[in-house]
């Protein structure tokens, strides 16, 4: 056990992973992950390559290279640094390469900014990279450490983004309880690749591709990150059996038994919003909170049976595709389109702007009133000054 | 509608034909359009192309695959690709060949024009880029676009990109041409074959887009496909290298950009024709003019 920040907790989580290539470039407030991890590696922690790359689209290549050398890679980033990847990212779904990265959100300037959003990850969710929220420091350590169970599985070999909200978690310090090495090493079996890059055997990865095969291994990739969706809930169990901690695989509930409306969340928000759902109960209001955990592979289905009996549901966004709604928004409208359940959508915290009790409280009250049967704006932007 | 498909090689010009050719349409007060299908370029590569000429406005996007006429720039493709694949039973066929039509065997009977547009364009513009002399044949077997209007294309297109001296020349060569067509009828003997290509579905491709040692049909690719893809084929000139004026400085053995000259324990080189395109650069750098460039095939 420890008291530290989630981006020291990810450290440890690529150390209790025995991480074997890191390529990185450092990038506020994902500087703490890598300055860790490159200590890890001089006191002699854990047997790791760190590779201190030119910049990020360096790092991803490196990372994807590494993986096809048949090493366990790991990196991470922000904001900035995954836009300039977003060239790279692509390589690794449609080889199969399950690189693990983490990304700390921040917002993707202009407006410049060090703060979260997740209009940096949100984008990439085009890419076939599996993408994580997390809510705690505790799950960001086990989530690193189940991201390449998950990611390795051969039903899967997809690489995994786990996503966490920049300085409100990354450098906040909370409890972190640490896996035995031994239980770790037990769960993840060394990485095997599908192919090695291997001069005495020479393949040829990632050729040129005529239209004749591409829409194939398009959809070969399309079925295989909704393949993942099983693999996932399967980790997420058996790591419960090791751990005594499990996050509930795809999909997050909390009070939601008899729950007549309910609000879904991701990232650190649902800490804040299950302490809105408590005070809700208190009033003797029948609320519950949904916490999203994985945009990739997207629980469509699980949402729909979970938000059957609702009479109305609200979606928290943390970035929002202009002219439109919040990406969460738009895939759960999706997700829900037969249900016909009334949803609103709120967007919260962009920039940084720090989500509080108050606003959270808000967005329930709006979707009480959508319950009621009153008429109610679709999307709501909460916090910000002037009408939105 | 008027559709035609080119068959060539890269560097033959398809592409360029076919657009000048939609450009003599238009000029003809006929709407039309061309664009080209390649893989990765490369010179010698098969390359396609494709024409539609209207009277109305053309909406289809799509490529053509039941050609009212066929435009073949390279005579060798003729053995790798089912070129005939698709054409119209009244359709028609322009060939570059030194053989006559009744000598070309396409596995469809059809009104053919043959033309040697190699040797026309190696004496016209000095290089074996045959698309303008073809487009000239063009004009003598498909009677929709007159020559005139095709010079006009080829000086437009040609003079506007390479200068009016270049725009000159390949008309002139597409003017020849024209004069020595043969038109005449197609034999139909050989069997049309769809290319045996290797289709899966989503679920048959290995995962992980890796390819093992080996041939795929199609696309080749891979460690060692070179011994499956003989590019020797692609050439127009084959090097004849004469060991007696060889003075073995080597020059030929450096510049060679396919690495097919071999150098030989004394020095003195022999060539690998399965893989010499005929760029015939060792014939250019050679001081003691010990290679010569040959019209044609060979291997010696």
């Amino acid at each position: 056990m420890k008291v530290i920040s989630a981006d020291h907790a990810v450290a440890h989580g690529a150390r209790l992973a025995r991480v074997e290539v890191v390529p990185a470039f450092p990038i506020t407030p994902q500087t703490l992950i890598v300055e860790l991890i490159a200590e890890f590696i001089n006191d002699g922690e854990l047997d790791a390559d760190f590779l201190p790359v030119e910049s990020e689209h360096s790092a991803m290549s490196a990372a994807i290279g590494a993986c096809a050398g048949g090493a366990r890679a790991f990196t991470a980033t922000s904001s900035q640094g995954l836009a300039l990847m977003h060239e790279m990212l692509y390589a690794a779904p449609q080889n199969r390469l399950p690189v693990v990265m983490v990304n700390v959100n921040r917002s993707l300037g202009a407006a410049s900014g060090i703060w979260v959003e997740y209009n940096d990850s949100m984008p990439e969710r085009e890419s076939g990279w599996l993408q994580v929220y997390i809510e705690d420091n505790q799950e960001a350590l086990d989530m690193v450490i189940q991201a390449y169970r998950v990611a390795e599985d051969r039903e899967v070999m997809l690489p995994m983004m786990v996503c966490l909200d920049g300085f409100v978690l990354s450098h906040t310090v909370e409890r972190v309880d640490f896996p035995d090495q031994h239980l770790v090493d037990s769960f993840l079996p060394k990485f095997k690749p599908l192919y090695l890059l291997d001069p005495d055997e020479p393949v040829t990865m990632n050729p040129i591709t005529p239209p004749e095969y591409a829409m194939e291994m398009r959809f070969q990739l399309h079925r295989a990150v909704d393949g993942s969706k099983e693999v996932i809930e399967k980790v997420d169990r058996e790591y419960g059996a090791l751990t005594g901690r499990t996050y509930g695989g795809l999909v997050d509930t909390y009070q939601m038994e008899d729950a007549e409306i309910a609000l879904i969340t991701l990232g650190t928000v649902t800490s804040t919003a299950r302490v809105v759902v408590d005070h809700l109960r208190s009033e003797g209001k029948k609320v519950g909170l949904i916490k999203l955990r994985f945009m990739r592979p997207f629980p469509s289905d699980e949402l729909e049976s979970i938000a059957e009996n609702l009479k109305a549901l609200g979606v928290f966004d943390r970035s929002v595709s202009f002219n439109g709604f919040g990406p969460v928004f738009t895939e759960t409208r999706n997700a829900l389109y037969h249900l016909g359940t009334p949803l609103t959508n709120h967007i919260a915290g962009l920039g940084g702007r720090d989500v509080t009790f108050k606003e959270v409280r808000e967005m329930f009250t709006v979707i009480e009133e959508h319950a009621k049967g009153h008429r109610v704006k679709e999307c709501h932007w909460h916090g910000l000054r002037g009408d939105s | 509608m008027y559709e035609i498909r080119f068959h060539g090689r890269g560097g033959q010009g398809a592409v360029m034909a076919a657009q000048a050719l939609a450009e003599a349409a238009v000029l003809e007060g006929y709407y039309a359009q061309a664009f080209p299908y390649f893989g990765a370029e490369r010179r010698g590569a098969p390359v396609r192309a494709f024409a539609r000429i209207d009277e109305s406005k053309i909406s289809i996007k799509s490529q053509v695959y039941e050609p009212d006429v066929l435009v073949i720039l390279d005579e060798s493709i003729l053995e790798i690709d089912p070129i005939s694949e698709g054409l119209k039973p009244g359709g028609k066929a322009i060939i570059n060949t030194v053989k006559r039509p009744e000598e070309v065997d396409l596995g469809i009977e059809v009104e053919c024009g043959t033309v040697d547009a190699t040797t026309i364009a190696l004496e016209t513009i000095k290089a074996p880029i045959v698309n303008t002399s073809i487009l000239g044949a063009f004009a003598r077997v498909v009677d929709i676009v007159p020559l005139e209007s095709i010079l006009n294309a080829i000086m437009n297109r040609f003079g506007e990109k390479l200068g009016h001296q270049s725009g000159v020349m390949n008309a002139e060569a597409a003017r020849i041409a024209y004069q020595k067509t043969v038109v005449g009828r197609s034999k139909g003997t050989r069997k049309v074959v769809g290319k045996k290509m290797w289709l899966p579905t989503w679920n048959e491709i290995p995962i992980g887009n890796t390819l093992s040692p080996g041939e795929i049909d199609g696309i080749v690719v891979g460690p060692g496909s070179m011994t499956q893809n003989l590019t020797g084929t692609w050439r127009t000139q084959t090097p004849r290298y004469s060991k007696e004026k060889c003075i073995r400085c080597l020059r030929c053995w450096f510049s060679c950009p396919e690495g097919c000259i071999e150098r030989l324990e004394d020095d003195y080189e022999r060539w690998d024709y399965r893989y010499c395109k005929g760029c015939g650069i060792c014939a250019e750098v050679c001081p003691a003019d010990a290679i010569e460039m040959v019209r044609g095939v060979y291997e010696w």
